[in-house]
């Protein structure tokens, strides 16, 4: 990018509001042909908002919006699509049963007469995927069945083939593990040589250090600072421009090894084995121990998860929990014995989203504090408000619905469903800081630190080797469904751990 | 060992050093504050089907204007509502099962087919002759065992409950049609045509079941576990089930409740048309899921309550009521219940969508 | 906490025995045996010549097997005569559940080329070409009560008369009825799409307006008992005193019946139609406001398979000088009250 580089949108004094908060109060923002820009700010400052402004799914009340010169104002999302602007959404909009190349044309496939030229749409999508530099994703293929990084290729190409000229992303690399991140922004570079504008959004610093050109901060709904050089702002600038104080990725300290662990394993997984996702896996996580997986998407670290917690059924091996042993494919059976878990998609796979927050957290344990069957929502009420002041959830108001939390609050509530007093031992997060916010993460690992000290046992998945450096007490190594290495924390570095995660492209390690 | 458990609040109360978040970043309160004596759980539901009362007190200002002589009589309107009620009460026990079907994001055709065969199979020869107990018992078997069946097939089978219900309902109709012989089995058995006849208090008795049925699905939907995982279930059955609830237990326990309100609208209709038989409940499925539907019940599950059924039902039923009285054929009728279906369906959009809008924003 | 396998089993074990016990009362339950089996709708053979044996014929019949008593007593007539006669094979096809599923069965009955075919249509007009084709292969029919839409597609039709049928009803409410101008009449009609139900009214009205009287209040039920019994509650309440009512059809007379008696109303009198034998005993016995009916006969099918016969074997009517039977028989509505019940019960039908 360089100065001379025509600008392609500008925003002025964008306003919009919704019963009862102003989302957007007078946002700026100046988007040049080829640039990467950042758009940085906190849980709630109004990133969202302003995506779904531009993508012309909300309306400002207030404001300008000049795209290529021209005022413009965009009555619903096919109008931006078709000015060429582009959204990728942090929860992919693909059709999973759909073919790739029916994906990247969805809605706008090329025909003749009524009839779909299906030959025309694969040749083109080959061509547009070889344009992103994966040509080796088969046209044909449902979308379901391609890893994450994968899909986040096809929904890019979906972008490309509406000749998009600004294409936005909201946390395209909160899916993605390391490797995969370096492919997206080699994509990026080659989007931006061809003039693309990209609108980048992410909590990682480091990436918009890497591909950003510039960086505009938005803090309660308005822009606190425009137009930074993304390479050269101090980090301190940054965080202070979206908190008004600094925070640093702190993780607490590591109890020194105690001589005092019971001996017995709280969690013993012998030979566990679901073809196709993972094979043979061993493992043990004792009281108060934090244990980390460290894995790329496909790894089969998640359905390893989920197979402990009886959320899928083992084909071989047992699971053991205090020394008795769980029936494979129950989960009722394992909450019973005191596993909790955390599961990776939390809108869809954790959280009643109607449902009050109170209700959420009491979704595994509303019959412990019924009588005869019959509900009570005050002691229910009363137990969650507990869990909320101990989590610091936001807003404090336990009835309101989760769909009004932010993602880091609503990872909370999830995490709060397990510390009830029903006498959950052994927690298993699957990537519980994804889509929060640097504060809250701080908050969390706090929170989990100091209930393994409390004697629970955690076994925690992460995409981020720092996250689970920083955070576990052991750290097991997972690479194409078989457990490659283990060893204390303390005794691996970042760069030994990514050594042995990697391997292969990006379809290698998916998941048959 | 310690439990680690019963520590949460001290565990995570005071973390060593909890950052705390901006205080101005809170997510947004919505418009209104709640409180007052509806607020809580009630509030909901309350404000929702306010738009049916409306709906109601309009049809009753139509009856008021189109026959005085009914609607602005005081013994004639007691006497037109309590008939208003009676018919109301077989489809409005059918939709309390509905609705918790709805809820849970399933869906019961066979609820009319069962009803027909409950019906059908209580009016056998050789049942009356074991007398109204047996037929009753007979009637509430047959209805849950069936519901059961749906149930089983759609959790352990795992048929979607269209389809598994849809053959349930042309199955059904069928083994009733076999036992009837495709005869109405006119009930010579005395006490159970006068339940029918029978008032309490001036309050015909089938008023009363379909109110003891509806008080009983309220409490069961709002105030016990069973209710809480119905709706959890509907909500989002991957978190449900991922807590721990029992999904496929649960499912059958459902469909057969349902099955169980068809058995009891059975006996209803049995009593009302002092027979049995393999036509009986034709359409229910649809009336019943119009009622739930206008009522505020999502065919996607997870929402839906057992006031906004009631109203619905007797929407529908005061609908009927006012045609006859007013002497119209029946195709306005159809064509009214039409428009009202879409009216509900579209005010309760526009609602949700109210409710939903002050969703924080942020990223 | 933890449940023994021993107590798991004997739960089950006395679950299953109670489950299986309700399920041996349940299924004895299903029985339908009555104590004495009603000859209903049973005909005569006739009488001279026409009754002794003549030549071995087929006789197809198709008729809709919808679940109502009329539509069933058709079929069950059919049977039976066809049952009384020594030289007569008699081969039913379902006639399926709508009317090209009919036509397709009527193809199949075709084929077998039987010697005449007795045809009720779901759809007089959708079954016209149906009946076209077997007549130009050579097979009379016999087309029962539904007209088809070209008379040359049968070679006789017989039907009974639903104007006629109103029009005697509106007879006898009219002569109980006369002079006074101001009388509630209530009409409970059946499906009203049906142009059956439209004869029925149009006859029940003209009659009504040659002693100028009107039909007050009109509903339509969809010949159940349970539509009958609701469409009925409410008429109750719409007209708080009523003169008389006329009710289209017996089977949803059961809830008509009901509805009156849950509402304990006597100020008027009904009268019924088609001819069931639970509403002739009603009239009978006088138990309840219902003092007639008018018939609508499914004896009909019997007279069909006996003509059938005829036709077959090239026989004529034997009190008709012609040598062939006619081609058309509309049979008459009859009015049965309490003085002539005793000589129709053996003709009413289950409903």
């Amino acid at each position: 990018m360089t100065a001379q580089d025509p600008v392609v949108l500008r925003l002025a004094g964008i306003v919009k509001t919704f019963p009862g908060v102003r989302a957007l109060d007078g946002v700026e923002l100046e988007v040049r042909a080829g640039e990467v820009h950042c758009l940085l700010g906190q849980n709630g400052a109004g990133k969202s908002t302003l995506i779904k402004v531009l993508a012309g799914v909300h309306r400002p009340d207030a404001g300008e919006i000049v795209w290529q010169g021209e005022p413009t104002s965009f009555s619903n999302p096919q109008a931006a699509t078709k000015a060429g602007i582009a959204t990728i959404y942090q929860e992919l909009d693909l059709v999973e049963d759909l073919t790739v190349a029916e994906n990247v044309f969805l809605g706008h496939e090329p025909r003749t007469g009524g009839f779909v030229q299906r030959g025309r749409m694969r040749r083109s999508t080959r061509e547009i995927l070889g344009r992103l530099g994966h040509a080796e994703i088969p046209v044909g293929r449902a979308v379901g069945k391609l890893p994450a990084a994968a899909k986040q290729i096809v929904s890019m190409g979906r972008a490309l083939s509406y000749d998009a000229r600004l294409i936005i992303m909201d946390e395209p690399s909160a899916v993605l593990a390391h490797d995969e991140v370096a492919n997206l922004f080699r994509v990026i570079r080659d989007l931006t040589a061809q003039g693309i504008a990209v609108i980048y959004i992410s909590h990682r610093m480091e990436e918009i250090r890497e591909i950003g050109d510039r960086v505009t901060v938005l803090k309660d709904g308005r822009t606190s600072a425009v137009n930074l050089p993304a390479r050269t702002t101090p980090t301190a600038e940054l965080v202070s421009r979206m908190t008004g104080r600094s925070i640093e990725y702190v993780f607490p300290d590591r109890p020194a090894p105690a001589a005092d662990r019971p001996s017995a394993p709280l969690l013993k997984v012998e030979g566990l084995t679901r073809h196709g996702e993972f094979t043979d896996i061993s493992l043990t996580v004792g009281a108060g121990e934090i244990v980390g997986i460290a894995g790329l998407v496909g790894s089969g670290r998640s359905e390893l998860l989920e197979t402990i917690y009886g959320a899928r059924r083992a084909h071989a091996g047992q699971v053991r929990v205090d020394g008795r042993s769980l029936p494979a494919g129950q989960v009722g059976a394992a909450v019973r014995a005191g596993v909790g878990m955390a599961p990776e998609e939390r809108k869809s796979q954790a959280l009643v989203l109607d449902e009050p927050i109170y209700r959420n957290v009491t979704l595994a344990s509303f019959g412990k504090y019924a009588t005869g069957g019959f509900t009570n929502a005050d002691r229910e009420r009363k137990a969650a408000e507990k869990v909320a002041d101990a989590l610091a959830l936001h807003p404090r108001d336990v009835r309101r619905p989760v769909r009004t939390l932010s993602g880091g609050n609503q990872q909370k509530v999830v995490l709060g469903r397990w510390l009830l007093g029903q006498g959950t031992k052994l927690l298993l997060l699957d990537e519980p800081t994804r889509g929060v916010d640097i504060g809250a993460r701080a908050e969390l690992y706090q929170v989990i630190r100091a209930l393994a000290d409390d004697g629970m046992g955690v076994l925690l998945v992460s995409s981020e080797v720092p996250e689970v450096l920083g955070l576990a007490d052991r750290v097991l190594v997972m690479r194409e469904g078989h457990l490659i290495h283990e060893a204390p924390a303390a005794q691996l570095d970042e760069e030994t751990v990514l050594d042995l995660v990697m391997a292969g492209s990006l379809l290698e390690v998916t998941a048959p | 060992m310690t439990e680690p458990g019963n520590a949460v609040a001290e565990a995570g109360g005071t973390p060593p050093h909890t950052t705390t978040a901006p205080a101005d970043a809170r997510p947004p309160r919505p418009g209104k504050a709640r409180g007052g004596w509806w607020g809580g759980d009630a509030s909901e539901p309350v404000r929702r089907n306010l738009g049916l009362v409306g709906v109601l007190v309009l049809l009753y200002l139509i009856g008021v204007f189109s026959r005085p002589d009914i609607f602005a009589s005081g013994a004639r309107l007691w006497s037109n509502e309590l008939t208003v009620l009676t018919q109301a009460a077989s489809i409005g026990v059918i939709t309390i099962g509905m609705t918790f079907v709805m809820i849970s994001g399933g869906i019961d055709l066979s609820v009319g087919a069962l009803l027909a065969l409950a019906s059908v199979w209580s009016t056998t020869v050789a049942t009356q002759s074991y007398g109204p107990g047996v037929m009753i018992f007979t009637a509430l078997a047959v209805g849950t065992v069936a519901g059961a069946v749906n149930g089983i097939l759609i959790a352990y089978g795992r048929m979607v409950p269209f389809i598994a219900t849809m053959a349930l309902m042309v199955a059904a109709r069928g083994l009733s049609q076999k036992i009837s012989g495709k005869l109405t089995q006119i009930s010579k058995v005395d006490t159970i045509n006068k339940i029918a006849e029978t008032k309490v208090l001036g309050i015909p008795l089938l008023v009363i079941i379909f109110g003891a049925v509806a008080a009983a699905g309220w409490i069961l939907l709002n105030r016990t576990t069973f209710g809480r995982r119905t709706v959890a279930i509907g909500g989002n059955p991957e978190a449900a089930r991922l807590a721990g609830i029992n999904l496929r237990r649960h499912q059958v326990l459902l469909y057969a409740l349902s099955g169980l309100c068809c058995g009891i609208a059975a006996i209803m209709v049995t009593s009302l048309s002092n027979a049995g038989s393999s036509d009986h409940g034709n359409l229910y499925e649809l009336q019943a899921i119009a009622a739930a539907i206008i009522g505020g019940t999502s065919l996607a599950g997870g929402r839906g309550t057992i006031v906004g059924s009631v109203l619905g039902v007797l929407v529908f039923t005061q609908i009927t009521n006012l045609f006859i009285v007013n002497n119209l054929q029946l195709e306005f009728q159809l064509i009214a219940q039409g428009a009202i279906i879409v009216g509900a369906v579209l005010i309760q959009q526009f609602r949700v969508a109210a409710l939903r809008r002050p969703a924080p924003p942020g990223a | 906490m933890s449940r023994t396998p021993g107590d798991l089993s004997r739960r089950r074990l006395l679950m299953g025995g109670a489950a299986l016990s309700a399920g041996t009362l349940l299924a004895a339950c299903t029985s339908n045996a009555e104590p004495k089996t009603s000859d209903a709708g049973q005909t005569k053979t006739g009488s001279g010549d026409n009754a002794a044996p003549g030549k071995t014929v087929t006789i197809g019949f198709s008729a809709p097997s919808a679940d109502h008593g009329w539509i069933r007593a058709i079929t069950d007539n059919a049977k039976k005569q066809a049952a009384l006669y020594s030289d007569v094979k008699f081969t039913q096809v379902d006639a399926g559940k709508d009317a090209p599923a009919q036509v397709a069965a009527l193809q199949t009955l075709i084929q077998q080329k039987p010697d005449a075919i007795v045809l009720l249509p779901q759809d007089g007009a959708q079954l016209t070409a149906a009946g076209k084709a077997a007549m130009q292969a050579g097979i009379p029919v016999i087309n029962l009560d539904r007209e088809f839409s070209d008379a040359g597609a049968s070679r006789l039709l017989i039907k009974g008369d639903n104007y006629g049928m109103g029009y005697a009803a509106g007879l006898y409410i009219g002569n109980k009825l006369k002079g006074k101008s101001d009388a509630v009449i209530a009409e409970i009609a059946g499906i009203d799409s049906l142009p059956l139900t439209q004869d029925r009214s149009k006859g029940f009205k003209d009659a009504l307006a040659t002693f100028n009287l009107r039909v007050t209040n009109r509903v339509a039920a969809q010949f159940t008992v349970q539509s009958g019994q609701d469409v009925t509650a409410n008429l109750l309440q719409a007209a708080s005193k009523i003169d008389a009512i006329w009710n289209h059809d017996d089977d949803q007379g059961v809830g008509v019946l009901a509805a009156i008696k849950q509402a304990s109303r006597k100020e008027f009198f009904m009268v019924g139609g088609a001819g069931s034998l639970d509403v002739m005993e009603h009239i009978k016995a006088g138990d309840t406001p219902l003092e007639a009916t008018v018939t609508y006969p499914p004896s009909m099918a019997s007279s069909a398979i006996a003509l059938a016969r005829l036709i077959a074997q090239g026989k004529g009517l034997s009190d008709l000088v012609e040598l062939q039977v006619p081609k058309q028989i509309v049979l008459a509505s009859e009015t049965i009250t309490k003085e002539n019940v005793d000589k129709y019960l053996p003709l009413g039908f289950r409903s």
